[in-house]
């Protein structure tokens, strides 16, 4: 390749826009080494992109020019004072021969550095400690909510499986059956289990009471009835007392903790 | 030649260079007032967020000042060495994490201002090299503006693009050719 080739494949502009590789830059400086042409063009360009910049230029806000130079006249003392501490130091070893005492300057910044960054590493271990340790105690709790959901599920499960038994018999016991209760519209549903006689009561429609009252379960065994146990609304499928004779079940509403025999309004009623 | 007019000093680049080597206070504000602005536009297009420019610019030119020992007058003009001492620090800018924090926080309320500053504001799309840019085809911009004002590599672009490097390759060439011609 003969030089204006050379000069005009893109080399100059990407050698200095900064956007050449570390070989063409190397090859680019022999090449301006070797031949005045490539070098020439090199300026060329410069020249052009500096008075195309210098035509461009964006004035800066005008206090960065004393924040500029006053930083730069801070690096020159600070520079200055370096070589006079350096001098200080071969001073020192002059007089005190081989055991030169190091009394620099920066010994005391460093120490002071040091013992800042040391607290700064503490507190962050402690920092970062304390972070472990509450994202540790989040961990087992939602550890400790899974087991609990998938204890819920489980249940659910269980009773579905036991709900959906042939073998279970199912008794509605509707407000309307009663002509006395005071929400005829309520509704609950007794799944008996024929073979093991226990009682699972599904809450369908009851209102609510207050905390003072608790609904209770009776099996009537024989005109008599006979406390099958109490329930609150919220809960959904709750498992009764076990009663293994009854030609009819209902619910009436009583003192929290319920009653020996019913004293509170009947709501639901119905036969087996 | 007269360079004392007044009170106004010019250097050439080579008495600027050896002043600001001794580290002489003068000569680098008048570096600063020289090429603030020019350097700042680079900056801005980079970064497209004045606040953030300002600090680059104090970075900039507190670089310069440390790192001036190092600058080679053989391999090029001052300006080119500070021009790229400006596209680094603004490219290191652009891809620090505080950054892209800072532009998903604000990237709504600087809409905002950009907005309602209406034509007081200098729009960056409008200046410099992205300017020169719009003369070139749009396949060709789009990979100039990731090699320089995003800072990729080749290989970086060929898989942003989904196009080979050696297209990648061509394609900046060509248009690095093309901008020499705009800016001749």
């Amino acid at each position: 390749m003969n030089t204006q080739e050379y000069i005009s494949s893109g080399i100059v502009e990407s050698y200095v826009l900064g956007l050449a590789n570390d070989q063409e830059r190397a090859e680019f400086e022999r090449m301006c080494a070797a031949h005045s042409d490539v070098r020439a063009a090199r300026d060329a360009f410069e020249i052009s992109l500096e008075q195309e910049s210098l035509a461009n230029a964006v004035a800066p806000p005008k206090h960065l020019r004393s924040k500029i130079l006053g930083e730069i006249e801070i690096e020159k003392e600070n520079s200055n004072s370096n070589i006079i501490a350096r001098k200080g130091i071969k001073e020192d070893q002059q007089i005190v021969g081989k055991t030169p005492i190091i009394n620099f300057r920066g010994g005391r910044y460093l120490a002071a550095a040091s013992i800042i960054l040391l607290i700064v590493s503490t507190a962050l271990n402690f920092y970062f400690f304390n972070q472990y340790k509450s994202v540790t105690a989040k961990y087992e709790d939602v550890v400790a909510q899974n087991a609990a959901y998938a204890q819920n599920e489980k249940d659910y499960q269980s009773t579905i499986n036991r709900l959906s038994d042939p073998a279970m018999a199912i008794i509605k016991m509707a407000g309307d059956s009663v002509p006395s209760s005071p929400a005829p519209s309520s509704m609950a549903t007794v799944y008996w289990d024929t073979r093991t006689k226990d009682v699972y009561l599904l809450i369908n429609k009851m209102p609510e009471v207050s905390t003072e009252m608790q609904y209770q379960l009776w099996a009537i065994v024989d005109g008599v009835p006979v406390d099958a146990g109490v329930f609150d609304v919220a809960k959904g499928i709750v498992t009764m007392k076990n009663i293994p004779r009854a030609q009819a079940f209902a619910i009436t509403l009583e003192k929290r903790g319920g009653s020996p025999t019913p004293k509170g309004q009947m709501y639901v009623l119905g036969k087996v | 030649m007269d360079k004392h007019l007044g009170t106004t000093i010019t250097y050439n680049e080579q008495e600027l260079v050896s002043l600001l080597k001794d580290r002489d206070n003068r000569a680098f504000a008048y570096l600063y007032d020289n090429y603030s602005g020019a350097l700042y536009g680079i900056i801005l297009q980079i970064l497209d967020n004045s606040e953030l420019s300002n600090d680059v610019l104090q970075e900039v030119f507190i670089n310069i000042w440390r790192k001036i020992e190092s600058y080679d007058p053989s391999k090029g003009r001052l300006y080119t060495w500070m021009l790229n001492v400006a596209r680094n620090a603004s490219i290191d800018t652009l891809r620090s994490k505080s950054f892209q924090n800072s532009q998903k926080n604000q990237s709504f309320p600087e809409d905002v201002d950009r907005l309602s500053a209406g034509t007081s504001n200098p729009n960056i799309d409008h200046i410099g090299l992205k300017k020169m840019l719009e003369k070139l085809k749009s396949e060709q911009r789009v990979l100039i503006d990731l090699a320089y004002f995003k800072g990729y590599t080749h290989e970086e672009i060929a898989d942003i693009e989904g196009i080979p490097l050696g297209t990648v390759k061509t394609r900046i060439r060509t248009a690095l050719q093309q901008l020499r011609n705009i800016l001749k």
